[in-house]
């Protein structure tokens, strides 16, 4: 048996779960830290494929295109937690979740209307074209980079969480935020700083992505489903939980659009439900 | 709780009665204007109104956030659909179908989300109403995929609604009974219940009541009443498309009762009406009526989370006590 098609559709699965684990790492975080659903974690990504699309033009240059717009996506959030998320924190949650939906409302007719309906796409430069032979098939390196970016933003988030004084004083927030004031530690700074991270991940993740697949309105909307079924199955505030998932998701996603066409969309959803059924609180969440 | 203490039911009293009758008194002369635009476009929001109401009995009463209302909505249309034009010709059978196809559905998707917690909920919700789209993509053979199913039948041996001003009126006698008795289940002792779920979930227990058990009562009856308004919406337009069970066919009604008010029985009717208006004249002018949704509902979230009804409420205390009589 030919084994190449299957090593071929799994390579591109794991291309597929670093999106999604570019926009779950963000929402996994925002959740843990904040205790908030941001709805438009995926409207963010692809806000940081189109910002990248305007860097590139003005720049030139793919690789200052990447760091630009993640940091722009960041302040973007950064501006939106102040103004919009900060006065309703004592709220009940459900208008936290509401709220980031119509950011994302509010980012997506904005992105429509800068950059047009038509689908996007920068050009990759040469040095990433190159095609490498793995398992007797050609791949572009380009898809090898992502996937290893995706490892390397889990590496740094482990170490920036657990081997820092700020990713203790998150930890501190994550787990008793009036305990963490009482230590004097500023849970307004925590909550901003984390906000701008999570982010910022995902607008790099657009960046990445729109190198290799375009961006288009309604991107976003597509994406944060599969981004919700991650978390889900993960439980909800688990980083590792959400890169295993994500894992788990982008490669079964793509296997079954080789050998199972007919009903790919649907086992994804089965997936959901079983693992509900039998982990109510996620694969890896705590009760 | 005292009955007099009951800050919902005071809201509640009388005026509402009121304005429910003039609703449906201008609905009902609606088409001696003759024109299938106005027709149409209210039509269009005796539907939403439907969908927001039953929408709201999750949100506004249970406290239960769901992005996945097109569930039912998508599954009442699509049963009303297969139903008249494989098994029996009727519009009017192919609605009640509707309502139990609908029915059933939303007690074994309660049964899967109702005990997790909110949030979870919230999520649940969207995979599950995406599940439904997933299948009507992909079961071609009975669902036509994305192409959906077009010429839904509007004549059977009960009644006949190919003339559009009969039509009208077959949806405003569905709108007016559903009006009717979700009035009366707000009113009524579940109603109560329900509303008490809002208002603070922790003390429920306390009362002996279950809190799942009341949270499934709400959803079937919310999940039932969308099915009807999907139905509806096959039979106003002809066509449906699997876009129905989009998640963004769900912000719709979530949207509608916001801006109205979730805390008032009338709130998703007020704001299924400024929904209309903004998605069909805005879109005329420019494509940017999502823009214009966030930014009312980025403002009445941090302003007035109880709608632009609270608004109101609010202007009409403040001239009552200034001395000002309106």
């Amino acid at each position: 048996m030919d084994l190449s098609p299957i090593l071929n559709q799994i390579i591109t699965g794991l291309y597929r779960a670093s999106i999604y684990w570019l926009i779950a790492s963000g929402l996994t975080l925002i959740f843990g830290v904040l205790r908030v659903v941001n709805f438009a974690q995926a409207t963010l990504l692809v806000l940081g494929g189109y910002m990248a699309f305007t860097f590139y033009a003005i720049t030139g240059n793919f690789w200052i295109s990447i760091p630009l717009s993640a940091i722009s996506v960041g302040l973007i959030g950064l501006l939106s937690e102040r103004l919009l998320l900060k006065p309703i924190y004592k709220v009940e949650a459900t208008y936290q979740l509401l709220m980031t939906f119509a950011i994302a409302l509010i980012i997506n007719d904005l992105a429509k209307l800068t950059w047009g309906k038509l689908p996007v796409l920068v050009p990759l430069p040469d040095i990433l074209k190159i095609s490498v032979e793995i398992f007797g098939r050609s791949l572009i390196l380009y898809v090898i980079l992502i996937i290893v970016t995706g490892l390397a933003v889990y590496i740094a988030m482990a170490l920036l969480i657990n081997n820092t004084m700020w990713g203790l004083r998150v930890r501190a927030t994550w787990r008793r935020p009036e305990i963490a004031e009482s230590l004097r530690i500023n849970t307004s700074t925590i909550y901003s700083s984390v906000f701008f991270l999570g982010c910022a991940i995902s607008g790099m993740g657009g960046a990445l992505m729109v190198a290799f697949s375009p961006v288009a309105p309604g991107l976003g909307d597509f994406l944060i489903v599969s981004a919700f079924i991650v978390t889900v199955i993960a439980g909800m505030g688990n980083l590792l939980g959400a890169y295993i998932a994500s894992i788990i998701i982008g490669v079964s996603e793509s296997l079954f659009t080789l050998y199972l066409p007919e009903i790919d969309l649907l086992l994804i959803y089965l997936i959901m439900a079983i693992s509900l059924l039998l982990r109510p609180q996620g694969i890896f969440g705590e009760r | 709780m005292v009955r007099g203490d009951d800050p919902v039911r005071m809201k509640l009293r009388d005026p509402l009665v009121y304005i429910i009758i003039l609703l449906l008194i201008s609905l009902l002369v609606i088409p001696i204007t003759r024109d299938p635009f106005y027709l149409y476009l209210s039509s269009l929001f005796m539907i939403l109104s439907i969908f927001s109401l039953s929408y709201n009995i999750l949100f506004g009463y249970a406290g239960l956030l769901s992005f996945g209302h097109a569930l039912f909505y998508a599954a009442g249309a699509y049963s009303l659909a297969l139903f008249t034009m494989n098994v029996l010709r009727d519009p009017f059978i192919g609605v009640l179908v509707a309502l139990a196809t609908s029915t059933i559905l939303a007690i074994a998707v309660g049964a899967l989300t109702l005990r997790h917690s909110k949030i979870y909920f919230a999520m649940l919700t969207l995979a599950f109403g995406m599940l439904l789209y997933a299948l009507l993509i992909k079961w071609r053979s009975v669902t036509g995929g994305s192409d959906g199913i077009a010429g839904i039948p509007r004549s059977g041996f009960i009644v006949n609604i190919m003339d559009p001003v009969a039509r009208y009126y077959f949806i405003y006698g569905a709108f007016a009974l559903i009006l009717i008795l979700l009035y009366l289940f707000h009113r009524s002792r579940y109603g109560l219940l329900i509303r008490g779920l809002g208002v603070n979930e922790d003390f429920m227990p306390y009362t002996g009541h279950s809190v799942y058990r009341l949270r499934m009562i709400a959803f079937i009856i919310s999940g039932s009443v969308a099915g009807v308004a999907g139905a509806l919406y096959a039979l106003l337009m002809g066509v449906i498309t699997p876009d129905l069970a989009y998640w963004t066919t769900s912000a719709e009604p979530l949207v509608a009762t916001l801006i109205g008010g979730s805390k008032f029985f009338a709130g998703p009717i007020l704001g299924s009406l400024i929904f209309i208006v903004i998605t069909t004249l805005v879109a005329r002018i420019a494509d940017i009526w999502q823009l214009m949704l966030g930014l009312i509902l980025a403002s009445l979230i941090l302003g007035s989370r109880g709608g632009i009804a609270e608004v109101v409420e609010r202007i009409w205390r403040a001239g009552r006590s200034s001395g000002l009589r309106v």
